[in-house]
């Protein structure tokens, strides 16, 4: 069985995401602001390199650039 | 020299005489009849380890009920309805998929992200946001926002089919 997340190219924790992000934003307007502000993740990460730290990027920008490249990338 | 081979052969005789009376099964700890079930969130544990009934989950392999002793298997859940049939009533929830592990001797582990009573969800958003997924599925946006709005429109369409 081939998922169609799998076949866009998406890991499935993004589309686990994708999934909850839809259900939090359906949600009646009060528990929808306690879940969306729950569900923002902010952590930063660098790459060191020869002892310097290269540039300080924000994970989820990160990932989405990754799996953006990942889903324009051919299938193997 | 006599009495050391009596206490060798005591030490022989032991563990099982110990281990008997455990195996042996009394009215008392006849099989439960209950599920125990764990529904855990990443920021909340809604059961831990309660004695239900039953549960009946939408898996990738269709829906199916869980009674007590069932056989242990791992299910990935589709975005969708599970209901949990207690002594006193049922509740549903609607999860955002996850996995459920059922283990043996009636336990029953379920791990989602989201996972939210019916009552919660409000018809006009999930219309509001049909409309809009529906539109970026059928534009001219990346492959990867298509995907992502069928997804979406997936969960979605569940969630309108329960949600009146």
């Amino acid at each position: 069985m081939t998922f169609a997340w799998k076949q866009a190219g998406l890991t499935y924790n993004r589309y686990l995401a994708i999934a909850a992000r839809a259900v939090r934003r359906s949600l009646k307007d009060d528990k929808r602001l306690i879940a969306e502000r729950r569900g923002e993740s902010d952590l930063k990460f660098a790459k060191w390199s020869n002892g310097k730290q290269g540039e300080i990027k924000n994970l989820a920008d990160a990932n989405a650039a990754a799996s953006v490249a990942k889903a324009n990338a051919p299938a193997t | 020299m006599n009495s050391l081979r009596v206490a060798r052969a005591a030490l022989r005789v032991r563990p099982t005489s110990i281990r008997a009376p455990i195996q042996r099964r009394g009215y008392a700890e006849a099989v439960s009849d209950k599920i125990k079930l764990s529904l855990s969130l990443p920021h909340q544990s809604i059961y831990k380890s309660q004695d239900v009934v039953q549960v009946n989950l939408a898996s990738e392999n269709g829906e199916m009920g869980i009674l007590a002793q069932h056989v242990p298997s791992i299910e990935q859940l589709k975005p969708g309805l599970i209901e949990v049939i207690e002594e006193t009533g049922s509740k549903q929830f609607f999860l955002s998929g996850g996995f459920a592990v059922i283990q043996p001797n009636s336990v029953l582990s379920i791990n989602a992200i989201e996972a939210y009573p019916l009552e919660d969800f409000s018809a006009d958003a999930i219309r509001a946001q049909i409309a809009e997924t529906q539109k970026v599925a059928n534009g001219g946006g990346s492959e990867q926002d298509i995907a992502e709005a069928r997804i979406e429109l997936e969960v979605l369409e569940t969630l309108q089919h329960h949600v009146k």
